[in-house]
């Protein structure tokens, strides 16, 4: 039971110029399953590893439970970590592994006994306790690393990409695996990780950065529908936002390509440019229709579009299109009985009220906030 | 495509295999200079078992080094190393450092630890006269009490290095996160030594040992220099032993030194096999 | 908070001590002679530790021209040099071959050669004492680098073959789809692929050769053929108990060895370390 608090933290390595975490505060509550997302380099792991104790923090404050932790070793922060490569002992039995930070915490052997079997019994573990860990599959040593962490009972739980090492199937099904446990354990934890589908999945609130910044802090669904700025805008989503550049017209409207629009309720017109002016204009492919449903067609802008790819996956179909009066690709996701072919003309259906604006130099949103 | 292999054998079997056999062939004759050989059985064996002590007295002395020096020769290397891992300033320098005297042939480093070990003006006994322990002075290679030890000391200083590398690079090896695991399972730099470092790296360190017990059996040219296997035998190796039997003694016979040879290889051999067999690898270490 | 600052402070001063004081030992002795090189036999015996007052950098002249040091180093070089290159290319053949080729006995060959690695060198010094009067090779510089081929071929071969033998098997297959014969194969792809273990092995045979002392000791007894390790000895021998004079000689056996170490030393180390590493 934690708070974990970072106040203007930033890390620069010996040596480096740049900051590899630069000033970057958040909070993550008691009991929170707080992810950290962001591309490779970002800085994501670099804060976890600080969180840890395993990296010197070159600025700022950093307090469990409103303890100061910046100077307290890593052994005596009473924090877990599951790491990338899992990190067992070869040497050890998969029980061994589990029961040695019991044992070096001076626990009594029958109670340290009790513990290691309750958990492996939670984890699937108990006929593989006697094996080494070159004897186990990787999703077995990849729970004992997990058994390890939970074994200790620790305030907080630290987890950096413990699921890249996996063959897919073995993600999701360990992915559930985790945000059952998390929810039974209620444990604050720390996930780092570069996937978005763990992020959305499993996080109560997911904190996206890059290059060492911090750049939004929020609930999956909050983040995905309300971006701060054109870099989580892209990063979250699969197919990513379509960014196109767009003209702001009197009214004030706003134009993209040849649909003309008036601007969605949420921006906010004091951050806007005058009209002539120019912003991004941002849609997700699943606010693009090909046909718009009844509740929505009011609402909707008509976008006339050139088809010049599609991708049938199925359950829907992939458009690739390009606006008419533009020179930009973008995708939108349509119904999978879609009869389009490369080279036709199509008008598609915009939701107006699901469009987005961003400043076109900055990329930060023209939301209100 | 076995001509690749050709010259290789060709160069063993003339000038290792057939001398190894050539070996055995000698140590049941009696070999004059000149190639006047009699063949005389076991007799070699019967004398050497029955009555040469000086035999015994060198394979103790052999045993001893080679029992107690990869211990001294590992265990330093190991310390060495761990001290470098401390992340210190000038680890490299240290390490390069420590390394010269590997490169640095025996017969430099015999005449410089003799001269250490010299009773008037060597660094040995001036370093006990400064801190005023006179009493403790030593004619170290000069005293059968102590020249064993002494030389044991000086073959040390020029492998401890070599270790201190080995051992270096296998900790350098580990996966860092299972280190850094260790450490949030509260472990210190001393258990994280104890628990974690050591049998991580137990094949490379075994492997250390065998080699250094291997170079301790044969050691011949450090004794050569210093001591001649003197005074009073106590530095006798087998080597030093099989030399003077061959090339120095006026026996004028080759076959009773090849038969002290032949046994000494045995020896070797089930030393080795023994040893690897005690340190054997129960299962694999994957990380 | 067991780890404060003081208490860390602490530890690495004293860590820091004991790193400094090991230097010296393992140090101080090249300094000792170096500083006794430059000095006469009477200063060195009127204090044994002082630095050098006037620097007598005419005791190496001396030395040089009062010894025969010149053929020994000659000696050495044309022995270790012939031994060195002949182990290269006899060494790399059987390494390629036991790697890359499976034919009957290769394990056998393999398993015989590497366990020469632990073989006493008693046990093949005397018969090769005789062969080599036999075959009138005996104290000759010819007879002493065959021997020193034999006695460093095994631990060629195991280090080369550990390194061959991880080279990906691909690169032979389009080399043999491109239609190399046997020989470009080893010219083209093993040797250059193998080049950082081949460079391994030319340090570790260089240095083991150029400091072997038993097999020259027991091989050659003329003066005109002795190595540098012999000539060493045998100066010492002949200044009797000038000091001053020995050091001198000692020095011109270190020096070459410390300057090429100071500019490889990195390669030195790994080359000399390639056989114990796992």
């Amino acid at each position: 039971m934690a708070v974990v608090t970072l106040e203007r933290i930033s890390k620069r390595y010996p040596g480096g110029d740049e900051l590899a975490v630069d000033d970057v505060t958040f909070t993550v509550d008691d009991g929170e399953f707080m992810v950290l997302l962001g591309p490779s380099g970002c800085g994501k792991s670099t804060t976890l590893r600080m969180v840890a104790g395993l990296e010197a923090v070159s600025s700022g404050t950093l307090a469990i439970d409103g303890v100061v932790m910046n100077s307290v070793p890593a052994r005596d922060r009473d924090i877990a970590m599951v790491f990338q490569s899992y990190a067992l002992y070869p040497h050890m039995t998969a029980r061994d592994n589990m029961a040695f930070g019991l044992k070096r915490r001076r626990m009594p052997a029958a109670e340290r006994e009790r513990r290691v079997a309750e958990v492996a019994e939670m984890l699937d573990l108990t006929p593989y306790l006697g094996r080494k860990p070159h004897a186990l599959s990787g999703g077995q040593r990849q729970r004992v690393a997990l058994g390890r962490a939970i074994v200790r009972d620790p305030k907080v739980f630290l987890f950096d990409e413990p699921l890249s090492n996996l063959d897919a199937a073995l993600r999701v099904s360990t992915r559930n695996e985790l945000i059952k446990l998390h929810q039974r354990l209620g444990a604050t934890m720390i996930y780092v990780t570069h996937d978005q589908v763990e992020a959305m999945t499993m996080g109560t609130r997911i904190c996206i950065m890059n290059r060492g910044r911090l750049v939004q802090v929020g609930p999956p669904l909050g983040v995905y529908r309300d971006p701060a700025d054109t870099f989580v805008a892209r990063f979250l989503g699969n197919p990513p936002m379509n960014l196109m550049e767009a003209a702001m017209l009197d009214g004030p409207t706003v134009r993209v390509g040849e649909a003309t629009m008036p601007l969605p309720s949420r921006v906010d017109p004091s951050r806007l440019p005058r009209t002539g002016g120019r912003v991004t204009f941002g849609i997700r492919p699943e606010d693009l229709y090909e046909q718009p449903p009844a509740d929505i067609a009011e609402r909707t802008a008509p976008l006339p579009v050139r088809v010049t790819g599609i991708e049938p996956l199925g359950a829907e179909t992939l458009l690739l299109v390009v606006p008419d009066n533009t020179e930009q690709e973008i995708i939108a996701r349509v119904d999978r009985n879609s009869t389009a072919r490369p080279g036709d003309r199509v008008v598609l259906g915009l939701d107006t009220a699901s469009a987005h604006l961003f400043d076109a130099d900055s990329g930060v949103t023209l939301d209100r906030h | 495509m076995i001509v690749f292999v050709t010259p290789a054998l060709l160069m063993y079997a003339a000038f290792t295999a057939y001398p190894v056999i050539r070996t055995f062939w000698n140590s049941v004759h009696i070999i004059r200079p000149g190639g006047r050989t009699e063949f005389v059985g076991l007799d070699h064996y019967v004398e050497l078992f029955a009555n040469d002590d000086i035999f015994f007295r060198a394979v103790t002395n052999t045993l001893t080094w080679a029992g107690v020096a990869p211990l001294i020769d590992v265990g330093v290397g190991l310390l060495l190393a761990l001290c470098l891992y401390a992340r210190v300033p000038f680890a490299r320098i240290f390490r390069v450092a420590w390394f010269t005297p590997v490169l640095i042939s025996y017969v430099v480093v015999a005449i410089l630890w003799m001269w250490i070990y010299n009773y008037d003006w060597g660094v040995a006994n001036m370093l006990l006269r400064s801190v005023g322990l006179e009493d403790w002075q030593q004619t170290w290679i000069g005293h059968p009490d102590t020249a064993l030890w002494s030389l044991i000391f000086a073959h040390a200083w020029k492998w401890a290095g070599f270790n201190m590398v080995v051992c270096l690079a296998a900790i350098h090896a580990l996966p860092r996160e299972v280190l850094e695991a260790a450490e949030l399972d509260n472990c210190g730099w001393f258990h994280k030594l104890v628990f974690i470092i050591v049998p991580m790296i137990r094949p490379t360190l075994v492997n250390l040992l065998i080699l250094a017990f291997i170079g301790k059996m044969r050691v011949f040219d450090l004794v050569w220099i210093m001591t001649g296997g003197g005074p009073m035998w106590s530095t006798e190796t087998v080597s030093t032993y099989v030399y003077k039997r061959a090339f120095e003694w006026n026996t004028f016979d080759l076959g009773y030194p090849s038969t002290v040879a032949a046994i000494w290889f045995i020896v070797v051999l089930c030393c080795v096999l023994g040893l690897t067999w005690l340190f054997r690898q129960r299962d694999r270490l994957e990380y | 908070m067991r780890d404060t600052l003081s208490t860390r402070f602490l530890g690495r001063t004293v860590l820091l001590a004991i790193l400094a004081l090991y230097t010296c030992y393992s140090a101080g002795p090249f300094l000792w002679i170096a500083s006794m090189s430059l000095r006469t036999t009477s200063e060195i015996s009127a204090n044994a530790y002082a630095l050098p007052e006037t620097l007598h950098w005419e005791k190496y002249i001396e030395a040089w021209t009062g010894s025969n040091y010149g053929t020994y180093f000659w000696n050495s070089t044309i022995v270790v040099v012939s031994a060195v290159l002949a182990l290269t290319i006899i060494g790399a053949m059987a390494a390629h071959c036991l790697a890359r080729y499976r034919f009957p006995g290769n394990r056998v060959v393999l398993f015989v050669i590497f366990s020469t690695l632990i073989f006493p060198p008693q046990i093949t010094i005397i018969s090769l004492f005789q062969s080599l009067v036999e075959y009138r090779l005996y104290d000759t510089l010819l007879g002493l680098t065959l021997v020193y081929i034999a006695i460093q071929l095994p631990l060629t071969v195991y280090i080369l073959e550990g390194f061959f033998a991880r080279i990906p098997q691909d690169l032979y297959d389009a080399a043999k789809v491109d239609g190399y014969s046997h020989w470009e194969i080893f010219w083209k792809i093993t040797m250059p692929v193998g080049m950082p273990a081949i460079a391994t092995t030319v340090i570790l045979n260089f240095i083991n050769l150029w400091n072997e002392f038993l097999y020259a000791v027991v091989l050659i007894t003329d003066e005109s053929n002795r190595t540098l390790p012999l000539g060493v000895q045998k100066f010492m021998g002949d200044q009797l108990e000038d000091i001053g004079m020995i050091s001198t000689g000692l020095m011109i056996a270190i020096v070459p060895v410390i300057v090429v170490y100071a500019f490889f030393s990195e390669k030195l180390i790994q080359g000399m370390t390639a056989g114990a590493v796992k």
